[in-house]
């Protein structure tokens, strides 16, 4: 019966009063004459409230002739009444529809650009280059190749680092990174003096311009003057140079690495558990499950749902996959200990030695206890501490 | 000779185990709880109030009574009432 009623909502159905003596008896001449009623209420005693099709309601003039009844109609129902009444208001549906429209193809376009990141280079240069890669105020949303715009602008402007574009809505967001500024040099003509940049023991100072400090086997502390380039003679008033020297010093560095002798591994068992969830609008809608592992590694994998052209609706389907890890305990001896552990503190110790340091002298000590093994590295190295500082 | 014949009918749809509503032209009645009812092979509406309904059918008029009786739907095999029965039975 529902898909009756739909079908009558669609070809359109009125309400009516029928008025007569012999109510039953037009009931009747309906049902016999192939004429649907339906939701049939009594008003009063000569008054019923029925349901007709809009097709079947021109039929009833014979019954009603016969009955001698009064028909009124109450109220028009369904689509071509509906859509008569459209009709009606063409223009005023005509304009929504038009608005719409125009909001669809006003927010297709690029309005607005903001650049962030900026520090040294003008605002206006960035949007100038950007307008020459395509991307400029008036500019259609699918036009725009975000990532060939990002490499061509690294290519074009070769003093910015990153660039990443990023478009919502009618905004388009650039971030930018400077290069860092490269460290001044001293002019040769300034005057300057030599600081230690660290602790150490000089082993050897060469000076080529200026008036040494220090002397070879003396312990200078980190910003301890080694090289002065203010000269003062006797007699004579002062002078500023610019000092020169190699000053190669003996300096320590140290680490300390601590291994117990239970490590724990973890390895996969292989089972996976899959959970599903949907995100509509950065809101979450997640069914709280339990994950049946103890320890295990997470990954999540985002699927918009509905794209249409560069439109993508904020639905995400969210997979997480579960990666069952099972712990094992593992037992060391302290010779494997030792060997990790030397590993450890020699990839550690490299990190702080610079480059061009010579390293003299190297050594571990091992502080075994009951549980660990606590590996340290001292490190001597020689190399240059001289740092040249501006004279003000 | 009516009821002659509507005693051979009943002996061979019973016989052959036909429907009796179909072979005998009576009616089928179902009761949904006490809010409706719908009625198979009825013969028209006979009078209809606001807390009586009396159909006519093969085997007799129905009388339903109850509140707010509506005729949900009415077409020629079948007759739906709805509303709040107190009674059904042939009066």
């Amino acid at each position: 019966m529902l898909i009756l009623r739909i079908w009558n909502y669609l070809r359109g159905y009125a309400i009516i009063i029928v008025k007569g003596i012999k109510i039953e008896r037009f009931i009747n001449l309906a049902v016999v004459n192939d004429i649907y009623l339906w939701d049939i209420e009594k008003i009063d005693y000569t008054t019923i409230k029925a349901k007709i099709s809009s097709k079947d309601f021109l039929k009833l003039r014979s019954i009603v002739r016969k009955t001698d009844s009064n028909i009124q109609i109450i109220e028009k129902c369904g689509i071509p009444f509906k859509l008569k009444k459209i009709k009606n208001r063409k223009w005023f549906f005509a304009g929504v529809a038009a608005l719409f429209i125009f909001i669809y193809i006003l927010s297709s376009y690029i309005w607005m650009i903001e650049i962030y990141g900026l520090q040294n280079i003008d605002e206006q240069v960035i949007i100038d280059n950007l307008s020459y890669e395509g991307l400029k105020i008036g500019v259609r949303k699918n036009k725009i190749n975000k990532r060939e715009i990002e490499n061509k602008m690294l290519i074009r402007m070769p003093e910015l680092t990153w660039v990443g574009l990023e478009i919502k809505g009618t905004k388009a967001f650039v971030t930018i990174v400077e290069k860092k500024p490269e460290p001044q040099l001293i002019n040769r003509d300034e005057p300057c003096d030599i600081i230690a940049s660290k602790n150490g023991v000089i082993e050897k100072i060469l000076v080529l311009n200026g008036d040494g400090m220090v002397k070879d086997g003396d312990t200078v502390k980190k910003n301890q003057l080694l090289v002065s380039g203010t000269i003062i003679r006797d007699n004579l008033p002062e002078r500023y140079v610019h000092s020169m020297a190699e000053v190669h010093a003996r300096t320590w560095y140290e680490d300390v690495e601590e291994i117990p002798y239970e490590q724990i591994e973890y390895r996969k068992s292989g089972k996976v558990y899959t959970t599903y969830s949907m995100e509509i609008i950065n809101r979450k809608l997640e069914r709280n499950k339990k994950i049946p592992y103890e320890d295990y590694n997470k990954r999540e994998r985002e699927i918009y749902v509905l794209n249409f052209g560069s439109y993508v609706f904020p639905i995400k389907l969210v997979i997480t996959e579960y990666e069952e890890l099972v712990s094992m305990t593992k037992i060391i001896s302290a010779d494997e200990a030792k060997t990790i552990c030397e590993e450890r503190l020699n990839t550690k110790i490299k990190l702080q030695i610079p480059e061009d340091a010579v390293i003299l002298n190297q050594r571990i000590e091992y502080f075994p206890n009951e549980k660990s093994l606590i590996g340290k590295i001292y490190v001597e190295v020689l190399e240059d501490i001289g740092v040249k500082v501006r004279i003000y | 000779m009516s009821s002659k014949s509507y005693k051979i009918k009943e002996k061979i749809s019973d016989a052959l185990e036909l429907p009796k509503d179909i072979t005998l032209d009576i009616p089928k009645i179902v009761i949904l709880g006490t809010d409706s009812v719908s009625i198979e092979n009825h013969k028209g509406i006979i009078s209809y109030k606001d807390n009586e309904v009396r159909i006519n059918t093969g085997s007799g008029i129905l009388t339903i009574t109850g509140h707010k009786l509506a005729i949900k739907s009415i077409i020629l095999e079948e007759i739906i009432i709805i509303g709040k029965i107190d009674s059904i039975g042939y009066r």
